[in-house]
This record gives structure tokens, C-alpha cells and sequence, in this order.
């Protein structure tokens, strides 16, 4: 009788208990008002913005304005002020760091190579670990259990350290740091993608369409795909944030991104030495990792909202 | 006697899972030895320098016995792990067990401080939420968890450091002060580096058990009935909802086990404390393969040991799992 409990019963009748329907007698109420409608939209469109926003500056800032460039700054322009401008090299909006390198710069390239590996890694996750998935779900059997076993195994790993292992042993690059991460994304994948394939393989539509004489890549491909894609995308906004957090820790502990290639991990280990006189230095691209991972949380929890829902 | 011992649903469940770890740990310590032994950069190049001649390094893998065949290695390592005796130290001939003996309780020390401050706080404010969603607490614990959940662990650290060793000079910033110092230094100097990890389990705790005890007072019928009984609302809350989300709880707590000591590898190097993470990070440095290895197996049998017990105490928690009856 779970399905019908009061508050169940009331809400599909139109009223809204408020409150998560707790404490409050049920008041007459005709749906959320339209004010509380568009916040409710808010919820999904602000954070989507904000990654919107994150991406076109990132991405765009640097071709359609000169920016200094990130590395092999002039030491003679060594930590200056916000807001300064220098002879050679232009507008220094979030100043120079101790090296002379313009932080506007690092943060902007910085942020690249964060997306750009948070990406790759969720690209690689979703593809491989994805198909597994689906595949161990659906197949089960001898399959199931050897794929899911090995992967189990991946799982009772620290990911951190690992990749940290990897990243040692085949050298400093940002591809071996994806594939490095991608190591850990590919199992968090695969099991997402079984659970969802298991809850749907026996419901009625796939049953009516195994009866009416479908194939199995059919059903694959036309059923089970559409279903578990979504699940795998709002997953992969939180994956996002958290592989480039990862990103981030390894530049952080000098085992990430060569050192030509900026990244906010490893402005913030350079910085680190400066806390107590410098903390620009620290705090600027902290909130930059700060803003874009909580950007991608909130839009996964929205799209979580949203298609749970349904 | 014994057959009466045997057919004890929870004796066998117990026994079904260490045989099912058994498998596991294998695998697991496999891998390990795969990816160190694997990959590209020789361990005896890497101690002899780049401009090691071909004698050299070949005679160096006669006396580590690189040349043995992979399983042959892998053989004799585990049996001397199984025996207690993990090697020594490529680099510095030092006993491996000697070195975890001493790195080890430091780490150890980290990881339930920060444990106990992340149970401790999580729990009565995870309640206050669940009292009144959407209420103003709720509201402030949501925002929190969101907050923690999305800063990087080095960036808290790094944080904490600035408010609270830099400007206001409460904890010192760096370094460890071993018990023997006295326990309130010791506490002191693990204080900053336990809130940092304890601040993210903290968060994640909260998080689930707000969401989980929200969701059993909308929806379900025996806290509906306790309600029309006229049981307390703060013994609803603690007595049925509370109790019942532990078991997710148990079940964050045993799989956020293995990002808890990823935590420890962070927080060691920036508050430059001298447990198994900051002797990893240098073995990892020195393709120290022993040191290297044997950490790694002891996180990864920590961490299958940890689900192991964490599918134990279901059974002790959930009735309906320790007198064998099906689970809904």
C-alpha cells in the first residue's frame, strides 16, 4: 500500500502539502505558483548557464581578445597587483603571479585542460564503461559475473593513488592523465549502466517487443540505449566535477600536467608557498575549481530531479 | 552440534562472504603487481640512473629476481606477504614491515579523528534537517553538503590553513607531534589535517541521511502509523527513520572507504605529516616497487575487508537478513 499513502493520494490530486508534506494540514493550493515555477526552472537553467558561461570564456576569451600568455612570463613582472598593465605584455586583469606569468591567462588555459580531461575522461567512461554495462546487464550470465567481478576489483582501489602510479610510469601528459583517470571512471560506469539495464530488461515494452520478434541488437539500440543514456549523462555531470578534481589533486601533488600546460592544480601548489603573503594566488583558482564543480553538481542534481521524475 | 552451528543463516552468510572475498584479494593484489611490474620504466633503471649500462641493469635484476617469470614473482611475493614479510625497501634496504610499522599508526590516527568529527557532527544535524524540510536548517545543511561537496580536499586544507594557522594561529599550519609529545600537541597538529577530510565525509553523510530520512517520513506507511498512534515526532525521527537510514549510511561509510585514504595521501603532503600516503607519494617518486606494492595491497584489503564488514553488519542490523528471510 506504499503507492498510496495519503500524501501520495493528495499530491496527485492537486494539493500541495507543503513542506515535503509533514507537519503542515493539507492546505488548498492550485500547483506551484508561477513565481515558484520559474525558480523551480532556475534550479536547472542557473547552473547550466554558469557551465555555459564557463566554457565560451574559456574557450573563446583567448581568441577573441590577446591574452599574455600563461607560461614563460617576464620575471621582471613578477606579482603585480590586479588590474596592472605591463609594457610587453598588456592588461594583467588578475595580476602576475611569483613567475611573472599573467593569472588571467593560467586561469583561462587552466580551465581548458580541466574540461578538457574531465571530458575526455567522461567520453572514455561513458563508451566503455557504458557498453560493459549494458551488455553484463542485459547478456548476464558467465558475462555478468567475470565483467562485473573484475571491475569490483578496479572499485577496492584508491583511484588517487593509482592514477598517481600510472601518471609516474608513463610520463607527465594530459593524455595519459585521462586515460590514468579513466581507469577509475570506466567501472563507476559500467555498474551505473547494469543497474539501470536491469531494472528496464524486464519490463512490459521490452517483453512486447522480444514477443513481436525483435532482435537483440534491436532491442539494445531502440530500447535499452535511449533508457540508459540519460542516467549515464547525469551521471556524467558529477563524474565531470570529480574527475577534474582529480585533475586538479595530481597537478596539485606535481604528478598531473607537464609543467608547459596550465593547470589550476598547479597554480594552486605554486601559490601554496605564498598563503600567508600572496593568497590571490591560491584563493583565485580555488574558486575558479570551486564555481565550475559546483556548477556541474547542481546540474546534474537538477537533471536528477528532472528525469527521476518521470 | 556442528551441523545445528552450520545451518545458522548468519554463520553461513558470513562464510559465503570471506570465501567470496577470498577471489577478490587475489585479483586485487594481481593487479597491483600488473600495473607496477608492467609498465614502461624499469625498476632497476630507475635506481641506477639513466646511464646505466645493459650488464648493469641485467645484474641488478639477477639480485632483485626481476628476470623470475611474472606468476613466479607473483608467487613468491604473496607467500611472503601471507607470512607476514613484505621485502625491503628497494632503496633504502629497510624492512618494509619496519617502515609500515612506524607510518602506519599515523595515518591510522588521521582516518578515525576524522571519522569520529564526521559521524559525530553529521548525525544530529542530518536529524535537525529531516525535522522540518525544507526548513531553514534543511536549507543550511543542503547549502553545506553542496559547499562540501564540490571543493577540492587540498583546497579546504588550504583553506583551513589560512584561517586558522595563518590569521587566527589556533593550530600550527605543519607538521605532527607524535603521541609521545603529549596528547594535546598531538591533537593539536592532527586537528586541521583530520576536519579536512572529516569536512567531506561529513557532508557526504548528511547529504544521504537528510535525503533518506526525508524521504521514508513522506512516503512510508510504518512511520504514517507511528504518527496516528501519536508517537513523538522526535521519536519517529530517531527510532524509525534514523535507524533505518544507517544502513545506507554503513553502506557510504564501507565504499567511501577507499576515498578516505586518498584523502590521507592529500592531506599528509600538505600538512606534512609522516604517515603511509607521504611514504607512498616517495615510493611512487623512487619506483620503490616493494614499499610501492605493499601499501597499495594493504589500502586495497583494507578497503575489501571494509565491505566485507560492512555486508556483515546488514545482517546484524536487518533481522530479515539474519534469520534468512528473503529482503524486499
Amino acid at each position: 500500500m506504499a503507492a498510496l499513502a495519503p500524501d501520495v493520494v493528495t499530491r496527485a490530486a492537486g494539493f500541495d502539502l507543503g513542506g515535503g508534506g509533514v507537519a503542515h494540514p493539507a492546505a488548498f493550493d492550485l500547483g506551484p505558483s508561477r513565481f515558484r515555477r520559474t525558480l523551480k526552472s532556475l534550479e536547472l537553467w542557473l547552473p547550466i548557464g554558469m557551465l555555459t558561461f564557463i566554457v565560451l570564456i574559456c574557450f573563446l576569451w583567448p581568441v577573441i581578445h590577446t591574452v599574455p600568455s600563461p607560461i614563460n612570463g617576464n620575471l621582471l613582472d613578477a606579482n603585480l597587483p590586479w588590474f596592472t598593465h605591463s609594457s610587453l605584455y598588456g592588461s594583467h586583469y588578475l595580476g602576475t603571479d611569483t613567475l611573472g606569468n599573467d593569472v588571467m591567462s593560467q586561469v583561462l588555459y587552466g580551465g581548458r585542460t580541466s574540461m578538457e580531461v574531465g571530458l575526455g575522461v567522461a567520453v572514455i567512461g561513458f563508451g566503455i564503461g557504458g557498453t560493459l554495462g549494458v551488455l553484463a546487464g542485459y547478456m548476464g550470465g558467465a558475462l555478468e559475473a567475470v565483467v562485473m567481478r573484475i571491475l569490483d576489483m578496479f572499485l577496492a582501489f584508491p583511484a588517487l593513488v593509482i592514477a598517481i602510479t600510472i601518471v609516474t610510469y608513463l610520463g607527465q601528459g594530459e593524455l595519459n592523465v585521462i586515460w590514468a583517470i579513466a581507469f577509475f571512471a570506466i567501472p563507476a560506469y559500467a555498474r551505473l549502466a547494469r543497474a539501470t539495464t536491469l531494472r528496464i530488461k524486464d519490463q512490459t515494452f521490452i517483453v512486447a517487443s522480444r514477443l513481436s520478434g525483435a532482435s537483440d541488437k534491436r532491442i539494445l539500440f531502440r530500447h535499452i540505449a535511449p533508457n540508459v543514456a540519460p542516467q549515464l549523462l547525469t551521471f556524467s555531470f558529477l563524474g565531470i566535477g570529480v574527475y577534474i578534481i582529480v585533475e586538479a589533486t595530481l597537478s596539485f601533488l606535481g604528478y598531473g600536467l607537464p609543467s608547459n600546460v596550465a593547470s589550476w592544480g598547479k597554480m594552486i601548489a605554486n601559490g601554496q608557498v605564498f598563503l600567508g603573503t600572496e593568497p590571490r594566488l591560491v584563493l583565485v583558482p580555488s574558486a575558479c575549481l570551486f564555481i565550475l564543480i559546483i556548477s556541474l553538481n547542481l546540474t546534474s542534481d537538477a537533471l536528477r530531479a528532472r528525469w527521476g521524475a518521470q | 552440534m556442528l551441523t545445528r552451528f552450520s545451518r545458522s543463516p548468519s554463520v553461513r552468510i558470513t562464510g559465503k562472504r570471506v570465501l567470496q572475498a577470498i577471489p577478490v584479494l587475489i585479483g586485487v593484489t594481481l593487479i597491483t603487481f600488473c600495473l607496477l611490474n608492467l609498465l614502461p620504466g624499469g625498476t632497476c633503471l630507475s635506481i641506477l640512473g639513466v646511464g646505466a649500462t645493459r650488464p648493469a641493469v641485467h645484474a641488478c635484476d639477477i639480485r632483485l629476481g626481476l628476470d623470475h617469470p611474472f606468476f613466479v614473482r607473483y608467487w613468491d611475493w604473496a607467500y611472503g606477504a601471507l607470512h607476514g614479510n613484505f621485502g625491503s625497501s628497494l632503496v633504502s634496504d629497510q624492512p618494509v614491515g619496519q617502515i609500515l610499522r612506524l607510518r602506519f599508526p599515523v595515518t591510522l590516527e588521521i582516518v578515525v579523528y576524522a571519522f569520529i568529527l564526521s559521524v559525530f557532527f553529521s548525525v544530529p544535524v542530518a536529524v535537525l534537517a529531516a525535522r522540518k524540510p525544507h526548513g531553514i536548517l534543511d536549507r543550511i545543511s543542503i547549502a553545506t553538503s553542496m559547499f562540501g561537496l564540490s571543493i577540492p580536499g587540498f583546497v579546504f586544507g588550504l583553506l583551513l590553513i589560512l584561517v586558522f594557522a595563518v590569521h587566527l594561529r589556533w593550530f600550527p599550519a605543519v607538521g605532527f607531534q607524535p603521541i609521545s609529545a603529549g596528547l594535546g600537541p598531538n591533537i593539536r597538529s592532527l586537528t586541521l589535517p583530520a576536519a579536512t577530510i572529516g569536512f567531506a565525509l561529513f557532508c557526504a553523510y548528511t547529504r544521504l541521511l537528510r535525503a533518506d530520512m526525508v524521504d521514508q517520513i513522506a512516503g512510508e506507511d510504518y512511520i504514517v502509523t507511528a504518527r496516528a498512534k501519536g508517537v513523538k515526532y522526535w521519536q519517529i525521527l530517531i527510532r524509525h527513520a534514523l535507524r533505518n537510514s544507517m544502513f545506507g549510511l554503513i553502506t557510504l561509510i564501507g565504499l567511501n572507504l577507499s576515498m578516505l585514504i586518498g584523502g590521507t595521501v592529500i592531506v599528509e603532503s600538505i600538512f606534512g605529516l609522516p604517515g603511509m600516503g607521504q611514504q607512498l607519494l616517495q615510493a611512487i617518486g623512487y619506483r620503490d616497487v616493494t614499499v610501492v606494492q605493499a601499501i597499495v595491497s594493504i589500502i586495497a584489503v583494507g578497503v575489501v575487508a571494509a565491505a566485507l564488514v560492512t555486508d556483515l553488519l546488514y545482517a546484524v542490523l536487518d533481522p530479515r537478513i539474519r534469520y534468512g528471510r528473503p529482503s524486499s
